[in-house]
């Protein structure tokens, strides 16, 4: 179980309005995993259950190789969590928070903690109710990675910040990412943020994980097909599709399973490829999400 | 358990409270001098406002340790400590509870003194040692309400329970004749129906903090 950080096994957790339904899920160590999601679909939940502040009615769920989260307050010494409904005490400076984080965790790197100081541009003397938004999220982070934990476990960390302050919020956890060692799960509703840190992508729609693989994968094998169909032609059977939209002759189809043969079987099939589009991983999991919310309507 | 990170989070809180305790604390010392003026409506004056600050202390720390917390949304913050939530039950409980005791216990030794001092009134000490020790079941009951249900609105209905249970325990206790008949004499009568009473007090308390450990433990989810 070490070089495995995150297992989740057929974890389950009913509300009465929302039912986290079946999740199973491995984050191996040292690598960056984006969990993506609209907003109520799971992502909060998962990582409640994955700290041990909510328990899961059904499964198993291993952090760091503790079972959760009847060892949580064992496994939470090696991880650094932030999330956006997080607040630090508004009537204390950061200094004290800095202090107090420093008095629980042996590993707290002091020096480390003073770059992050100066590179968010903090002021360790000043309250915490006289900061803004963004420098609080910045305050909050630098109190995570000082610890230098094991695992880094980010909560929609970029909501609600200035692109300014979104960028070096990105930028710190890039400069993170250097350490190969250190495991992350991002969750967020953000794909551009998610695309450009994560090596690792899990999507996650009503409750049900919807797809989960590496970030190049993704992008590699999705695929928007513009064609033009001769008169007698008609659509050609190809893999993956997930969407086919356009008009009559002239339809557009995403595939999940894309292959350069599968030009040529247009053309031999009478349908002319115009384009192959690459597809963003916003626009991959809109389809996514889109095609699994047909499939349960039918 | 681990008492380490306990006593550090009892310190936390007592950290962000000590501008509270101290108000606390110079309220019961001021108030405790109102009484040693003498005459009856400094004394009157005095044992109003003594327990009118009591209770407010004990309501307060109750407030903003524990459904402030949350809803100001820092309890995210303490439980990504360390920590189980056993760890924070306790940690809530000692931590109010010794927060408490500081204008509680100056208030108690206080007004024991005051009335060891004065001849006349020393046949009252059963009956204050009674009232201070319902001071504390009342705020164990709100700290109790407070921790379980996480609300503002029943650890509100938690504090006028408090507050109506002082008055109205105080008018029973003040016409139990075992305790009654020494009341206004000057020589203390400690009897066994006001041993009965400290009892069930003391026992009360002990099943509420029992209770609200117990309840904690079931609970599943936190955030």
């Amino acid at each position: 179980m070490n070089d495995v950080s995150v297992h989740f096994e057929g974890v389950s957790k009913i509300y009465p309005h929302f039912t986290l339904d079946d999740l199973s899920l491995e984050l191996p160590t040292g690598t960056i995993m984006g969990l993506i999601g609209a907003n109520g679909a799971g992502k909060s939940t998962t990582i409640r259950i994955l700290m041990g502040l909510v328990h899961q009615d059904r499964g198993l769920v291993h952090v760091l190789g503790r079972e959760m989260p009847r060892e949580q307050a064992a496994a939470k010494l090696d991880i650094g969590f932030v999330s956006e409904d997080m607040r630090l005490y508004g009537s204390a400076t950061l200094a004290w928070h800095m202090n107090f984080v420093r008095s629980i965790y042996p590993q707290w790197d002091q020096p480390y903690a003073e770059t992050l100081l100066r590179r968010f541009d903090l002021k360790p003397r000043q309250k915490i109710k006289g900061l803004s938004h963004g420098q609080r999220v910045k305050a909050a982070l630098l109190l995570a990675l000082a610890r230098r934990p094991r695992l880094l476990v980010l909560d929609e960390p970029t909501t609600g910040l200035d692109p300014v302050a979104r960028q070096e919020v990105l930028g710190e956890l890039m400069a993170v990412l250097a350490d190969e060692d250190r495991t992350i799960l991002f969750s967020s509703h953000n794909t551009l943020d998610v695309e450009q840190i994560s090596d690792q992508i899990t999507f996650i729609d009503r409750g049900r994980i919807i797809a989960s693989d590496n970030k190049e994968v993704f992008l590699d094998r999705w695929r928007r097909l513009r064609l033009v169909l001769s008169p007698e032609a008609d659509l050609p059977s190809l893999p993956g599709v997930v969407e086919i939209g356009g008009s009559g002759r002239l339809p557009v189809l995403v595939t999940n399973r894309f292959d350069p043969a599968m030009v040529s079987a247009c053309n031999d099939a009478g349908a002319t490829v115009q384009a192959v589009d690459p597809m963003t991983l916003e626009e991959i999991f809109v389809v996514n999400v889109h095609s699994r919310r047909e499939k349960q309507t039918v | 358990m681990n008492y380490a990170m306990v006593k550090r989070l009892i310190l936390k809180d007592w950290y962000l409270q000590r501008w509270a305790i101290l108000a606390s604390l110079a309220g019961v010392v001021a108030t405790l001098g109102i009484i040693a003026t003498g005459g009856k409506v400094a004394f009157l004056l005095g044992l109003i406002l003594l327990i009118t600050v009591i209770i407010a202390i004990g309501a307060q720390m109750a407030v903003s340790t524990i459904v402030t917390e949350r809803k100001e949304q820092t309890l995210p913050f303490v439980m990504s400590l360390p920590i189980s939530y056993r760890e924070y039950t306790a940690s809530k409980i000692w931590g109010n509870l010794l927060i408490f005791l500081v204008p509680w216990l100056t208030m108690v030794l206080g007004s024991f003194g005051l009335l060891l001092l004065s001849p006349s009134s020393r046949g009252l000490l059963p009956y204050a040692a009674i009232m201070s020790t319902e001071i504390l079941l009342s705020t164990c009951l709100i700290l109790a309400l407070a921790l379980i249900t996480e609300s503002q609105g029943w650890t509100v209905a938690a504090i006028m329970a408090g507050n109506l249970a002082v008055n109205g325990i105080g008018y029973v206790v003040a016409h139990i004749p075992g305790i009654a008949k020494g009341m206004w004499g000057s020589t203390i009568q400690w009897s066994g129906a006001a041993s009965a009473v400290l009892l069930a007090e003391f026992t009360t308390i002990a099943l509420l903090l029992g209770l609200t450990f117990f309840v904690q433990a079931k609970k599943n989810d936190f955030l």
